[in-house]
């Protein structure tokens, strides 16, 4: 999996991108999608300091915030790109290593899986990697925004 | 077109928070800034929103004083509200505000900070979101994301009842308390401490502030009430927040120590050394010992010198070697005698107490 980088921010190939809403997804084999932050998003809010997920089993329209994030200085949700039913969250993980989105946004940190159920009309909304970039560029460049991951 | 600004003056306590939250959520992507002003009509207890109630506040002591609380969708930690605090909130379209948190602050802090100025206090924005006035803050800010708007809220804090403050605590000692009694009276400062008589009135603070605002945003303002798709919202909030299942969530944050203002925090921590347990009670400014108290069932001789050892230590910086060195000084300055307490006890639990892992 190759990754375009710009201004530090990393896009990973093979991932799809809602770029308003600052998340990835991927398609996982059994018919369900894994959602994560995306390198800009986690580099927005800084280093995590608490994580609140919905319930497995609730149905997120999609907007809908799937997770609330506190980060020191900031709340705010993870909006689903994708309608669907909350199949997992990343929570035992986080609860080892807060700072998992902040060191690996793109595998360990993925926050949800969602077993969508408006895939075909939504799923046009969301970029390939390229496009996605193309996007971001522009997007980075007019808030002057760079990426840092954590490492410690 | 510019922002609008909703006064709504002295509003319950409920509506003192409730109005954010509405006028957030019913913001869309595309509308323009809006600025609340408010204040309580009456006291009451706000915790962040990560907190988990019971283990942050006197539930029993709020109660028993007819104090409300509530959570709000913002985070840090349990604030004690009253109506001499003029509440800010700047909210603003996603798309519009900054990308970064911090670039967030710096651009909506200009306003309150140089409305502060205006009024004859040396003020300055400590990143990432204090305002302080020469190391003592003077007013605390939170930021969240609310559906598609960026909030920023703060207050202009004309008067601060700190005996309130520090008693709606849940702390872990009343040595605690104190500490942050004192931390709080030293390094949180309001208004009227800082100008007596030359305090503006709250209608002129009121304006300064509403120019301010203006001025760092760049638009021109103007006054309006709130539209029937935020008063939709008012009455959706005003039963969330008043909803018990909201305000008793689990699993929430636990922070180490107590923050008082940036730089300036209070921890304890107890040490188990060979000849009992010893506990400190620190306070710490820039990470250096501010302040502290030892305590415990160790013995020490002579039986007067604990309090000279906590001055000997005030000053060293967050180090364990440092702290070490002190106490070893100490102990051979005086001829101490501590069966089973050794200056490197003294240290480690002051690490501790700092949150810092001792080696």
């Amino acid at each position: 999996m190759t990754s375009a980088v710009y201004r530090g921010c990393e896009f990973p190939e093979g991932l799809f991108y809602d770029v308003e809403r600052d998340v990835w997804v991927r398609r996982d084999e059994d018919g369900c999608v894994t959602l994560g932050m995306t390198d800009p998003a986690q580099a927005q809010c800084g280093k995590f300091v608490h994580l609140r997920f919905k319930a497995v089993g609730r149905t997120l329209q999609r907007g809908q915030s799937a997770a609330t994030i506190e980060s020191a200085k900031w709340v705010g949700p993870f909006p689903t790109p994708l309608t669907g039913e909350i199949v997992a969250t990343n929570e035992a993980a986080f609860k080892q290593d807060i700072l998992l989105a902040n060191r690996d946004p793109y595998g360990a940190g993925w926050l949800v899986r969602l077993k969508p159920t408006h895939l075909e009309e939504e799923w046009q909304s969301l970029l390939p990697q390229e496009q996605a970039f193309e996007r971001y560029t522009a997007k980075i460049d007019e808030k002057n925004a760079r990426c840092y991951r954590c490492i410690d | 077109m510019g922002f609008r600004v909703i006064d709504g003056g002295m509003v319950s306590w409920l509506d003192s928070q409730a109005i954010y939250h509405a006028v957030a959520a019913a913001m869309s992507g595309a509308g323009s800034p809006v600025v609340t002003l408010v204040n309580p009509s009456k006291p009451y207890i706000c915790i962040g929103y990560h907190q988990e109630l019971e283990k942050e506040v006197d539930v029993d002591y709020c109660r028993e004083n007819g104090l409300p609380i509530t959570r709000r969708q913002v985070g840090g930690g349990a604030v004690y509200l009253d109506e001499n605090q003029l509440f800010w909130h700047i909210i603003v379209p996603r798309s519009q505000a900054p990308y970064r948190i911090e670039e967030v602050y710096t651009r909506y802090l200009a306003g309150p900070v140089n409305a502060l100025r205006r009024m004859g206090i040396p003020a300055v924005h400590r990143p990432v979101n204090d305002i302080q006035v020469e190391g003592r803050k003077i007013g605390g800010t939170g930021a969240a994301t609310i559906g598609d708007a960026v909030v920023v809220v703060g207050s202009l804090i004309f008067d601060f009842n700190y005996e309130t403050m520090v008693r709606v605590l849940k702390v872990p000692s009343e040595k605690f308390r104190d500490k942050v009694y004192r931390s709080m009276r030293e390094y949180l400062t309001t208004i009227r401490r800082e100008l007596g008589a030359r305090t503006p009135t709250w209608e002129e603070g009121k304006q300064i502030l509403i120019e301010e605002i203006a001025k760092s945003l760049q638009q021109d303002v103007y006054l309006d009430r709130l539209n029937e798709r935020e008063e939709t919202e008012m009455s959706r909030w005003r039963k969330t927040l008043t909803d018990e299942e909201w305000l008793y969530q689990a699993g929430g944050l636990r922070h180490k120590g107590l923050k008082i203002a940036e730089g300036v925090h209070v921890g304890e921590a107890a040490h188990k050394a060979p000849g009992g347990l010893v506990r400190a009670t620190i306070v710490t400014k820039e990470r250096t010992l501010d302040d502290l108290a030892l305590s415990g069932d160790f013995f020490i001789f002579p039986d007067n010198s604990l309090p000279d050892l906590e001055t000997a230590l005030v000053g060293a910086s967050l180090s364990e070697q440092e702290l070490f060195e002190r106490s070893t000084e100490f102990w051979l300055g005086n001829k101490i005698q501590s069966p089973g307490l050794a200056p490197i006890d003294v240290a480690k639990v002051v690490m501790l107490a700092a949150g810092e892992q001792a080696a």
